[in-house]
């Protein structure tokens, strides 16, 4: 008697252990895998905009960089199809990397030279660069669960709907937030970095991505994002551009992208605040523009 | 070795499958010994002759003190407290990179070796052998039944710690149709689902409470992280303590239940016959009551609070955070006192809850010592919650995934026992199978016990 209720215990277990692992299977095969991660944090919306990468169509135009462009939000541009895949706190060769490893590429590649210290995050370049695109069985339903309510919620927005408050935030005057504890924070960071060594083994392989991008008939080009002032004269920001500039001297390698400097701030003297963000945003737009023959209207 | 890892569900499977066999019932508590030893050694080898020592160092003395237990019981804890005092505490006085320590290359070694998993509690364990056979004058144990209660491997790296009293008169022949099957898989189904569901993806979050990522938080994100790692830290330690009393119904053993709902207690003298509830009774037993506890007058009684508190922070490790940790509880305690009597005759739902939520705002402000082990660190969070942040880019977290993924725990503690079982019962099967893939599904990134560091 008390084998056969323990019996009936585990069948049962099983049973419910199985429905849901079903249920989760066929809503996995039915919906796909593609939201798999939500945003625990600010890494994760990262990841989300990986996921729509691999999975949707092969964007135009494909910006790697560091959270130095993880500021440029997609919908500041009004470039068509663009995608930006810059990692906060990670390498633009991350990105770089998994852009390369496609099948098909985007027609241009947009390279932040920025930050070039920082190594490849390898495990997020080979998750992101199957060939086989092979998805687990079954996503995580609460994380599912919570990206679609969030999705809901706050859909993402594209540039025509939020154009209208760009423009309203560009008619405001620049921010007059006060970061010198920012500032100074940073010239000690960036001040004490020798990023040499490690600059120099980052432009090595983004010229063999280069040449590799271009055999494949993408266009790769570099920009570079203004800092503040301050952050400028750093050792870490002059040997960095000195390199860079040394080793890409052709100047049709650049994204040649203008704006006037005096409206730009920089919330914690490195990143771009929102209203900058923009303005570079649609300066880069402007520079895309004839590369693509699209034309850019505001 | 962790309860997580796949090399560990493959010596659990293999060790049950030999267990019950009738050619090997003789060596059922070798077999356990062994199990236990792999167990161990798999990710320290180097320190097995630590175990070994340990081991019979106390079943020598527990041997001398049957024949003398004045002279040789003290003898015997003074060699357990040294141990564990020279490998949880030498780290204070010392740095174990610095090339040369004393020069005499044995001592070196030995002053090298990392701190032994679990060390704080088959210490303990050794301690109970030692007192508690020897007050009821039993015969020696042999040496094999004396190994299995200090090192039998559910319990060994984070307890329960069993009182000797409770685990020896169980070791005998054990039997397939004894085995509680349900009961067991109880326990195992729902630790495992509060350590990789509802701990590992609330660790997630929680990891930017470390230094020195906390500086980049918004104050209301700090308090957030706070509550968050209370829920975390009884996730991970009732998860493991559930999975270690389900494990050991499989192999014919009974350990104490060491966690009872506590953030619903309405005092902190209840919380701690609630939390640990294995600790905080062994301290009761073998230290609270040795001195002197309650019987010398008020000033003695909130005296020995503070030591035995304070003791119990530095055993969970060697630094101010813990001690401060200890003693910020042992004030709690010795505050409550004189009002206890008073608020327990008051019955009104109001001041109940007002209680509970006292209490468990109390007890989650002070995980913030346990989470930064660092006094600095604790305090600079401390002050952060109360001051307005300037990040103008603080790390964005999903309050959403924060609710549903502390929201067993709190559902465990608020909703009432009969209510539960009540609703439950039907289809209570279906619902462990639901956490079982849940768990499966949703697990988080994995991380080791918490507990694993005392």
């Amino acid at each position: 008697m008390q084998l056969i209720s323990t019996v009936h215990w585990f069948a049962r277990c099983g049973f419910g252990a199985l429905l849901l692992l079903l249920a989760c299977g066929v809503a996995t095969a039915w919906f796909g895998n593609g939201q798999k991660f939500s945003s625990t944090t600010t890494r994760d919306g990262t990841l989300i905009t990986f996921n729509r990468f691999i999975q949707e169509s092969v964007p135009d135009v494909a910006l790697v960089g560091s959270s130095v462009s993880f500021r440029l939000n997609e919908e500041y541009f009004a470039t068509l199809n663009l995608r930006n895949l810059a990692i906060a706190g990670g390498s633009p060769l991350t990105g770089l990397e998994i852009v390369a490893n496609g099948k098909r590429l985007p027609k241009v590649v947009l390279v932040e030279a920025n930050v070039l210290s920082r190594s490849t995050d390898a495990a997020l370049v080979e998750k992101y660069s199957r060939n086989d695109r092979a998805e687990p069985m079954f996503f995580r339903p609460i994380r599912t669960a919570v990206l679609a309510y969030e999705n809901w919620r706050h859909a993402p927005l594209n540039h025509a709907q939020v154009s209208l408050a760009l423009n309203q935030l560009l008619k405001q005057p620049p921010s007059d937030f006060d970061n010198h504890i920012y500032v100074g924070r940073a010239r000690q960071l960036l001040d004490a970095e020798d990023p040499t060594v490690a600059t120099r083994a980052s432009i090595k392989r983004i010229k063999e991505l280069m040449l590799s991008l271009d055999q494949r008939g993408a266009r790769m080009l570099l920009f570079e994002l203004p800092y503040s002032a301050p952050i400028e004269d750093t050792q870490s920001v002059k040997i960095t551009r000195e390199i860079v500039h040394s080793e890409f001297p052709d100047p049709d390698r650049w994204l040649h992208i203008d704006y006037t400097r005096s409206e730009l701030r920089w919330a914690d003297s490195v990143h771009l605040d929102e209203r900058s963000a923009v303005i570079v945003s649609q300066s880069i737009d402007r520079a895309l523009s004839p590369l693509l023959g699209q034309a850019i209207g505001r | 070795m962790t309860f997580t890892s796949w090399q560990f569900g493959m010596l659990v499977a293999v060790v049950f499958g030999a267990y019950y066999l009738p050619p090997l019932r003789t060596l059922q508590i070798q077999l356990l010994v062994i199990a236990s030893l792999v167990f161990y050694g798999y990710g320290q080898p180097e320190l097995l002759p630590l175990l070994a020592v340990a081991v019979l160092g106390t079943y020598l003395f527990l041997t001398l003190a049957l024949r003398n237990r004045r002279v040789w019981l003290p003898i015997g804890i003074a060699f357990n407290l040294a141990l564990l005092a020279f490998f949880k505490y030498k780290f204070l006085f010392l740095d174990p990179t610095s090339a040369g320590l004393t020069g005499a290359t044995p001592i070196d070694f030995l002053l090298r070796l990392p701190l032994p998993i679990g060390i704080s509690f088959f210490v303990f364990h050794n301690i109970s052998l030692l007192v508690d056979l020897t007050t009821k004058k039993n015969i020696a144990p042999d040496l094999t039944s004396v190994f299995l209660y200090i090192i039998f491997f559910p319990q060994l790296v984070s307890g329960p710690i069993t009182r000797a009293e409770m685990f020896m008169p169980q070791i005998g022949p054990k039997y397939f149709g004894d085995i509680p099957f349900v009961e067991a898989a109880k326990w195992i189904l729902t630790g495992y689902f509060f350590k990789l569901y509802v701990a590992n993806n609330l660790n997630e979050m929680t990891s930017y409470m470390d230094f020195p990522l906390y500086e980049t938080l918004r104050t209301q994100d700090r308090w957030l992280l706070v509550f968050l790692y209370s829920y975390q830290i009884y996730a991970d330690f009732f998860g493991y303590s559930a999975i270690a009393i389900g494990l050991a119904l499989l192999f014919g053993y009974r350990l104490p239940v060491n966690f009872n709902l506590p953030y619903i207690s309405v005092s902190f003298s209840e919380f701690w016959t609630r939390w640990h509830i294995s600790l905080s009774s062994w301290l009761r037993t073998y230290l609270y009551v040795p001195l002197g506890g309650n019987r010398h007058g008020a000033f003695r009684t909130y005296l020995n609070l503070m030591i035995v508190m304070g003791l119990g922070g530095l055993w969970h490790g060697a630094g101010l955070s813990y001690l401060m940790w200890g003693l910020l509880h042992g004030l709690l305690l010795v505050i409550e006192r004189p009002f206890l009597a008073r608020l327990q005759s008051i019955d009104s739902i109001v001041l109940r809850a007002t209680r509970v939520s006292v209490v468990f705002v109390c007890v989650t402000m002070l995980w913030i010592f346990f989470k930064l082990p660092n006094f600095d660190h604790a305090v600079s969070y401390l002050s952060g919650m109360f001051a307005s942040d300037t990040n103008p880019n603080p790390p964005k977290l999903s309050l959403d995934l924060a609710l549903l993924y502390s929201l067993p725990v709190g559902i465990q503690h608020l909703v009432s026992r009969p209510f539960f079982e009540r609703i439950l019962n039907p289809v209570e099967p279906y619902v462990y199978g639901a956490m079982a893939a849940l768990m499966y599904l949703e697990a988080g990134p994995e991380t080791s016990f918490i507990y694993f560091q005392f």
